[in-house]
């Protein structure tokens, strides 16, 4: 028939449909839209267009079919066809033809045709998933053939031996019988009916299209679960026998196992925590035992795998704990790529059809040696998994970094990976930590814990702490508190001194990069690198936060206008103060009126130096009037106090404040008989000349003076004392180490130091209680000796006022030209001068009383002293009794000292 | 013949018709080889069909499903 010369692919298509399937036109309509649509569908074919790679599969194909005089034929052939040249697309045809081919000695049914060439076709190397997603047809299909002969693996291949077996074997269900093809063997397609029977029909189609290639040789495998009945009615029908696990049974057992899977002859036994090789099973023992060593491997895998599926559902478990676990996910997963390596690998034996020989089969040897390496990393895993069960957080980074100190450069590689990304977040809490004073930890999982029920006034004392069993074991505690330092400077800075310096002002050092490279720094030799990171926001945080409370706050001037104050520091101030407030403190406490002495307070403070003092200090200077018990003079109640708020605060606490007090009682109570003393003297000096005309006192004012001195000289050594030893050394001593602080912490520190100082040596601590109470009672003699004084000064003077009255009103009578003196007047008078005369040895014993009473408290403050614990109160009891007055008198004072200069308590 | 009009689809002058011809012959040989159950007419539709480019996969396909209809 004449055609032209182009035509179109349809009208080809539609002609080609008429063709084959022997009809007219108008029939083949349906066909023709199915084939329209199937050809436009697959518009671009998958396979590389390579016409050699075609004719190469064909010669293959040839030769697997036994026929290479066919298979020579075809390369004649196709060299043929090369050389003319005429066809531009010969892949295409060439693929056509491939695929279109038969092998003679497969049965006619189309079907299975189909299938099989399916399967041939599909390129191999196409797919690199594990087998299970690439064929799903074939898959059963092999194991089906697998089931198809019961043969030991030991290289029984050939196409015609699986014939001949399926021939042997198939004892049981009689085949139904089947047209046969010429060249067939009927005992393959009984296999394939007997299985369609029990299988059913969508197994059965795929089971009897794989038919033809069931005869591929491998012979390896052991039947799944699809043909284990199958292996079952073929061993009814053998005649008795136990059945033989093959090795390549085992290889595929194992194969599961390494999953976690039970095999057939390998399962998991539970009471005993192990896999077991089924013991009914005809096994050689090393056969056995290989299998078993390599069942180890899905071990390992469960407890992992156990350990992950758990944790993944515990919500509590933290950023750390979650990194763990996706590290071992991870870990997991190369585990199961080299699973599927090894079981592309079987599938690839069992599809290729080729005679590999035993030298690239998988054996359990192979298997051992390949599994060599991931069973040591999932040991590692595993003893890992089991160290850090029921941890988190810190702790969990510890204990995975205490594995990483082994010898094992593998072990130590792996973990310490781990280790890094375990890491990870812990170092990025800390970098927000440092840089930013954030705090983010839902899970508790950070070493510094932050209470949130703390305001802001007890900051920096009481809200972030550190935690200590969450501190990783690569970091030193003292790395740990400077984090924690450096954190709380920051959050004191923005909270409590008002002060929203972004920290990349205040700390020149650029942040870090990701903090997965610090954690390979971290464990590497950079170890430097992050102490120094630390190092350099400690510093500059900590500088920073210094100059703020130093400049704005000043916290350093107030620091000095608390010594000048509260520790009467300012001696021309206080002496005025005390001045002024004399009339006032005499009266009974419950008249005072606060607003009287603050008024008083201003005005001595305009009056001498302290008005050249800031404002800011002065405003904060105050009386405060203690609590008053009956009885109490103002001297009692009266005390100065100094407000202090804000960052200020935050180093005088409230305690220190009330240490501060104490002391200013204290002092204020030594000042004030150094005050006593010193009218006493002016009393003396006034009134001596005055009564010089009363010799019958004399006794008793020399009497007066003589205690006054000695009153005088032990005040003066303890102001001394005071003044000297306690105050000017420790504030010398706080002075120096608040300039070289370096943080607040220091200079919290040494503040609090020099209070204690202050507080012991001023004998106000618990301990020198005694001592105290014997002070209290010198204090009290010299206050009672004033006012004995006090009452002898005013009778003498008012003694002396009438004996100058009455030589006043004699001279008056002369001059009136009366008698002097009458005889009654002198009387009186004569008895007057007894009565005065006879007071005075009252006078006298009371003073004596007084000087008594005076020297034992004296003499046992004395002894308390040189018992004391405190060199420098020991070295006051050398002072105050220079010249061994007291010594004298006291046998206890001369007991020598020993060698440590210091006498034991029990005296 | 169908020979003569297939090769009319791929060559023009005579000069190759010989070539022609004996490329037909050489697919047919291959195909007896391979025993694709083609005649010579369908070879000659399929080859030409290839020349124009069609997805050789999906006309097998076509071809085997048209088979199966047949016997079904």
């Amino acid at each position: 028939m004449a055609t032209p010369d182009q035509k179109s692919p349809n009208v080809l298509l539609q002609n080609l449909c008429c063709r084959i399937l022997g009809r007219s036109e108008a029939d083949v309509a349906q066909q023709f839209q199915f084939a329209v649509r199937v050809i436009g569908s697959n518009f671009a074919p998958t396979v590389e267009r390579d016409e050699f790679l075609v004719a190469e599969k064909i010669k293959k194909e040839l030769i697997r079919q036994r026929r290479e005089a066919d298979a020579a034929l075809f390369s004649e052939l196709h060299r043929k066809l090369h050389s003319q040249g005429v066809l531009k697309n010969k892949w295409s045809i060439l693929y056509l033809l491939l695929n279109l081919s038969e092998d003679p000695r497969r049965q006619a049914n189309k079907v299975s045709n189909y299938a099989t060439l399916f399967a041939q076709a599909l390129p191999r190397d196409a797919h690199s998933t594990p087998y299970y997603c690439a064929r799903p047809q074939t898959l059963p299909l092999n194991y089906q053939d697998r089931g198809t002969q019961a043969v030991p693996s030991s290289g029984s291949l050939g196409s015609s031996g699986i014939s001949s077996i399926g021939m042997g074997a198939l004892g049981g269900p009689a085949p139904a019988p089947q047209p046969l093809l010429p060249g067939q063997s009927h005992q393959t397609l009984g296999v394939g009916d007997c299985l369609r029977q029990q299988l059913g029909s969508r197994l059965a189609w795929t089971l009897t299209a794989n038919q033809p290639s069931s005869q591929t040789p491998p012979s390896k495998g052991i039947p799944n679960a699809v043909s284990r009945s199958m292996t079952r009615s073929r061993r009814e029908g053998e005649t008795g026998g136990a059945m033989e696990i093959t090795e390549a049974a085992l290889v595929r057992d194992i194969l599961y196992v390494f999953q976690g899977i039970d095999g057939k002859n390998i399962k998991m036994s539970n009471t005993e925590n192990c896999y077991k090789v089924e013991g009914k099973a005809n096994l050689s023992k090393s056969l056995r035992d290989t299998a078993v060593r390599l069942a180890e491997l899905g071990w390992l895998h469960n407890k992992i795998r156990k350990y992950t599926d758990q944790r993944s559902l515990d919500r509590s478990f933290g950023l750390v704990g979650q990194s763990f676990c996706a590290a071992l996910h991870q870990e997991l997963k190369e585990y199961y790529r080299l699973l599927s390596v090894l079981h592309s690998q079987l599938q690839l034996e069992d599809d290729q059809g080729v005679n590999l020989g035993l030298e690239s089969s998988l054996t359990l040897r192979r298997l051992l040696v390949w599994t060599y390496d991931p069973k040591i990393r999932l040991k590692t895993l595993a003893a890992l998994v089991d160290h850090c069960q029921g941890r988190k957080g810190g702790e969990l980074a510890s204990a995975v970094h205490a594995y990483t100190r082994t010898g094992d450069p593998y072990m130590r590689s792996l973990v310490q990976h781990i280790l890094s990304l375990v890491s990870h977040p812990v170092l990025s809490f800390l970098y927000r930590w440092i840089y930013d004073g954030e705090l983010e930890d839902t899970y508790h999982e950070f070493f510094v814990a932050s209470d949130p029920t703390v305001k802001t006034d007890r900051l920096w004392h009481d809200k972030y702490t550190l935690r200590k069993s969450m501190i990783p074991s690569f970091m030193t505690m003292d790395q740990s508190r400077k984090v924690l330092l450096i954190g709380k400077s920051i959050n004191f800075l923005h909270q409590v001194c008002h002060d929203q310096t972004p920290t990349t002002k205040m700390i020149a050092v650029t942040k870090s990069a990701e903090p997965p490279q610090d954690a390979a720094d971290l464990f590497t030799d950079l170890e430097n690198a992050f102490q120094g990171k630390i190092d350099a926001a400690y510093f500059e945080t900590s500088k920073y936060l210094l100059d703020v409370l130093n400049k704005k706050y000043s916290l350093l001037d107030h620091m000095q206008a608390m010594r000048r104050y509260l520790l009467l520091g300012q001696g021309d101030f206080i002496r005025h103060l005390m001045d002024l407030l004399k009339p006032e403190l005499v009266r009974p406490a419950t008249t005072l009126y606060q607003h009287n002495l603050t008024g008083i307070l201003e005005t001595a403070v305009r009056a001498t130096n302290a008005q050249f003092d800031s404002p800011e200090t002065l405003r904060r200077l105050d009386v405060r009037l203690l609590e008053v018990s009956p009885g109490d003079t103002g001297w009692d109640v009266f005390s100065l106090d100094y407000h202090v708020d804000g960052p200020i605060a935050t180093v005088f606490t409230r305690e220190c404040m009330s240490h501060y007090l104490r002391v200013f009682n204290f002092l204020w109570r030594a000042k004030r008989m150094e005050y006593i003393l010193t009218d006493i003297r002016k009393g003396h000096m006034c009134n001596a000349k005055l009564l010089r005309n009363m010799p019958e006192l004399s006794g008793v004012l020399h009497q007066c003076h003589i205690l006054a001195s000695e009153m005088v000289h032990f005040i003066h050594q303890m102001q001394y004392y005071i003044t000297f030893e306690v105050l000017e050394c420790s504030w010398d001593e706080l002075w120096n180490r608040v300039q070289q602080a370096q943080d607040l912490d220091h200079i919290i520190a040494a503040h609090e130091a020099f209070l204690d100082t202050i507080t012991s040596r001023c004998l106000l601590d618990s301990g020198s209680r005694v001592l105290l109470n014997q002070l209290r009672a010198v204090f009290d003699q010299i206050i009672e000796l004033q006012n004995a004084q006090d009452a002898i000064y005013r009778a003498a003077l008012e003694e002396l006022q009438r004996r100058l009255q009455f030589e006043e009103k004699k001279k008056q009578h002369e001059i009136e030209g009366q008698w002097g003196v009458t005889a009654a007047e002198e009387e009186e008078e004569n008895r007057r001068i007894r009565e005065f005369q006879e007071s005075i040895p009252k006078m006298c014993s009371q003073l004596q009383i007084l000087t008594h009473f005076y020297q034992g408290i004296v003499q046992q403050f004395l002894v308390l002293l040189t018992t004391s614990s405190d060199e420098s109160l020991r070295f006051l009891s050398f002072r105050l009794d220079f010249n061994e007055h007291y010594k004298a008198r006291e046998p206890r004072l001369r007991v020598s000292l020993g060698t440590r200069g210091r006498r034991s308590a029990h005296m | 013949m169908a020979i003569g009009g297939g090769s009319g689809a791929l060559a023009s002058t005579p000069a190759n018709l010989n070539a022609v011809r004996e490329t037909m012959d050489v697919l047919l040989e291959i195909s007896r080889i391979l025993n694709t159950g083609l005649d010579v007419e369908t070879l000659s539709i399929c080859v030409r069909l290839c020349e124009q480019g069609i997805n050789p996969e999906a006309l097998s396909s076509v071809i085997k499903e048209l088979r199966k209809a047949t016997e079904a």
